[in-house]
């Protein structure tokens, strides 16, 4: 849903001369059939064994209850991300000036949560405002 | 179209009342708002870069195999970066 709804604000997003990115621990045989699926206009990156959500701060283990639960599922996010940990980023989304600093942090433990795309689009309008 | 956080409210309420197709039964329901909480009380959040503070640059293929730099991309304009956990 994010992806959807992150491709229904992109072209306001190009008129403001910026760009969206998604990364996703997934490795790339899974995000070239889901940007094809979805025929999203902007990349989606594999964040190889998450190094840059590390970075970020984002990454956390799932407790082993919750695992177990997945895999109870048939997940097998092992295989998805090319590591036996099952590891994932918090979701979020950020706004980064071209001074490469963060104008806008979204960020929810609660994978329920997002915040509305047209906060991003503020946030992307004050960044060309102040220019 | 509807709100995002409006769609995916209507996503959880049908997931938690074990709506198809998911059929989650009302344990699998509460493990998983176990775990959020815990998460949450771990103070996660917190740890993550917040605004004010400069962005690690990466390099990283896309879905495509072509490689993106985030600091080339930001000499031409901002960037809007979500991390989203898969497809699963």
């Amino acid at each position: 849903m994010e992806l959807e709804a992150l491709q229904e604000i992109n072209p306001e997003v190009e008129k403001l001369g910026a760009r969206i990115l998604v990364l996703t621990p997934e490795l790339e045989r899974y995000t070239r059939a889901l940007h094809q699926r979805l025929n999203l206009a902007f990349d989606i990156l594999t964040d190889l064994h998450q190094k840059t959500a590390e970075q970020f701060g984002l990454v956390f283990e799932l407790p082993d209850y919750l695992r177990e639960l997945y895999q109870s599922f048939g997940s097998t996010l092992d295989r998805f991300n090319d590591e036996p940990q099952y590891r994932l980023p918090m979701p979020a989304r950020y706004v980064i000036d071209q001074q490469g600093i963060i104008r806008a942090a979204d960020v929810n433990a609660d994978y329920t949560i997002r915040t509305d795309p047209s906060e991003t689009l503020s946030a992307l309008r004050n960044i060309a405002v102040a220019k | 179209m509807a709100k995002l956080q409006d769609r995916l409210n209507e996503f959880k309420r049908n997931f938690e009342s074990g709506g198809p197709p998911y059929k989650a039964p009302r344990e699998a329901i509460e493990t998983m708002h176990r775990a959020t909480a815990e998460l949450k009380a771990s103070g996660a959040e917190g740890r993550a870069i917040k605004v004010g503070e400069r962005a690690p640059s990466f390099t990283l293929f896309n879905q495509d195999h072509a490689e993106v730099n985030s600091a080339e991309l930001l000499r031409q304009g901002p960037l809007v970066v979500s991390f989203f956990r898969g497809h699963w």
